[in-house]
């Protein structure tokens, strides 16, 4: 048996990239299981998706005085932003939420003192519902194309390229906010709710940012341009939409999600990893 | 003993009128004691709805090219006429629109959540069997709650009108203000009696959250929150109609902003929802009765 593997209370077991793997399909499919005894959470979850969608598709109608380009233009732009932030309210809601439903079940502490990894843990948690979210999200845009004759879809291999990146980028937040669900507590939900609503305004998802400028120049200058998200949600429309971004010139976009889909990640564990230690030490990672 | 009280399960508890109005005091008193607890959550209820009137203002400027545009072309393309001529108070008429339509969301959607959330609350922490088995008729707890939802929904819709007037720089009190208030006075009946039918359907199903998830938004369609049913093909818009938050929504605008309203006349929008007000609650209460019996009957109250 290895010294340092029984000094860090690991036992016999292994801790190898294999484990890591085995641990994130395991705990994925018991997310998946947990998903699968809830059938109209499902179908509920595709209608409202849809009828969301629907809901600002009809709005923008009523306001493009029946200019047809104009209508799958800004429907588009809203449409497309829409996804964005249904991949952020799951990435932020899932991962503290499950953190949070351990802590109340009382089974986070056993769960950390089991040799399970702990980042293919976290990732597990939000992997299942992302990736059937992502599923029900391009169903839905699929269907109101159909209902509003047609949304834009330019470039969608870069699309989907920048979307990717822009998930990796939200799991960072997600850990951090896995971390401040261990420290707030109940508390954690109203800020996960607040943010949401600051980045749906300031990151101009369910419009464009010409919409924030016209406003105040200052609010795009000083607050959008300050959130790496605003530049995901602007990168991904802009690409689909086959239109010149509004915040940046494209490669500064494309550096900027970038850099935001491969740091974010580890910054948010690294952070997630500072605050559950510090519970830890301090015995208050059960307490709910 | 009396055997009426023993066969309801009574035991020897006798409920009179004064303890049925202790019971409604005491949950009452319990719910509220326990959202104060949570402060950031009232102050959230009353933001969202400036934010949900926010997105199609800016949604609107930015179709249009600006926003005596959009005010022009949205009353253009929904059939309603601006009581002004002048184009930047029809902009401002918009903005109170959006403002209203997405007021009256939120306490329809507070209540409806409220009700649902506490129905399932107490199913999962096990204390719904026990209010069962309590000496208090369910009509009196369900008031308390009711109650309870009634206050934070009218807190939310006061605070979101005093903050969303500031915000997009209108003035709720330039039209009929106090018969606005009439109407959503009028209006809490309707809804107390969809929220039993709601915590009757969270009783049956379950899965509030992602129920409660999927009627918030059909809600804001049949409601008519950024724009009038008058939109819908016409079986949609007629069962939107018969809705009655759609009646409350709609009476709410139409006065408050002197707009017609899509009922017809001031005396028909009142008489119906008169008629909401006597008929839905009701309805509500008896279909409650009906589920909670089959639930009883079929698995108890306890399971989740």
């Amino acid at each position: 048996m290895n010294d340092a593997v029984v000094n860090r209370g690991f036992g016999l077991a292994r801790l190898d990239l294999r484990q890591r793997f085995e641990t994130f399909a395991t705990m994925a499919r018991k997310t998946l299981l947990e998903y699968s005894r809830y059938p109209i959470a499902f179908a509920a979850l595709f209608a409202q998706i849809f009828l969301i969608i629907l809901l600002f598709v009809l709005t923008t109608v009523a306001f493009a005085g029946g200019d047809p380009v104009r209508i799958s233009t800004f429907a588009g732009a809203m449409a497309y932003g829409f996804v964005v932030n249904i991949i952020l309210s799951f990435t932020l809601w899932e991962i503290g939420f499950s953190i949070r439903e351990e802590q109340v079940r009382g089974t986070l502490e056993s769960l950390y003192l089991s040799p399970a990894n702990k980042f293919s843990n976290l990732v597990s948690r939000i992997f299942a519902v992302l990736s059937i979210t992502i599923v029900m999200c391009l169903g839905g845009l699929a269907l109101v194309s159909a209902v509003a004759g047609g949304l834009p879809a330019h470039n969608v291999g870069k699309g989907l390229l920048a979307l990717l990146l822009t998930t990796s980028g939200f799991l960072g937040l997600g850990f951090i906010f896995a971390g401040v669900t261990i420290k707030l507590k109940e508390t954690a939900q109203l800020l996960v709710n607040g943010l949401q609503f600051f980045f749906m305004i300031f990151s101009a998802m369910f419009f464009p940012f010409s919409a924030l400028r016209n406003v105040s120049p200052a609010i795009v200058d000083y607050i959008s341009a300050m959130l790496p998200v605003s530049y995901c949600v602007d990168l991904f429309r802009s690409t689909l939409l086959g239109t010149p971004p509004e915040l940046a010139p494209w490669n500064v976009e494309w550096v900027i999600v970038l850099a935001f889909g491969l740091l974010s990640p580890l910054i948010g564990y690294l952070v997630y990893d500072r605050i559950e230690r510090k519970a830890r030490m301090e015995g208050s990672l059960g307490e709910y | 003993m009396a055997a009426e009280t023993v066969s309801k399960g009574f035991g020897l508890g006798r409920p009179g009128s004064r303890g049925s109005l202790g019971v409604i005091w005491s949950v009452f008193r319990a719910r509220i004691k326990i959202i104060t607890r949570y402060k950031g959550a009232v102050l959230l209820e009353s933001i969202i709805p400036v934010v949900f009137a926010g997105l199609p203002i800016l949604l609107g400027s930015a179709v249009a090219g600006s926003e005596q545009a959009a005010a022009a072309n949205f009353f253009s393309y929904t059939g309603t006429t601006c009581p002004s001529a002048l184009p930047s108070d029809c902009a401002t008429l918009f903005r109170l629109y959006m403002l209203m339509g997405s007021n009256t969301f939120m306490i329809v959607s507070l209540m409806l959540w409220l009700i649902g959330y506490w129905v399932r609350r107490e199913q999962e922490t096990g204390t719904l069997e026990a209010l069962y088995l309590a000496p208090a008729k369910r009509l009196y707890i369900l008031a308390g709650v009711t109650s309870y939802t009634l206050v934070r929904s009218l807190l939310a819709f006061v605070t979101a009108t005093v903050l969303g007037s500031i915000v997009f720089q209108v003035n709720p009190l330039s039209g009929l203000f106090g018969a606005a208030i009439a109407y959503l006075v009028l209006g809490i009946p309707a809804l107390w009696g969809i929220s039993f039918f709601f915590g009757a359907l969270v009783m049956r199903i379950k899965e509030a959250n992602s129920v409660i998830q999927l009627l918030q938004w059909v809600l804001a369609f049949a409601m008519g929150v950024y724009f009038p049913v008058t939109v819908f093909p016409l079986l949609l818009r007629w069962t939107a109609m018969a809705f009655p938050p759609t009646l409350m929504n709609d009476a709410i605008r139409s006065t408050l902003l002197g707009i017609t309203s899509i009922y017809g006349p001031w005396y028909v929008v009142l008489g119906l929802m008169l008629m909401a007000a006597w008929t839905v609650p009701l309805l509500g209460y008896q279909f409650f009765g009906l589920v909670e019996r089959r639930v009883r009957r079929d698995q108890g109250v306890g399971q989740f």
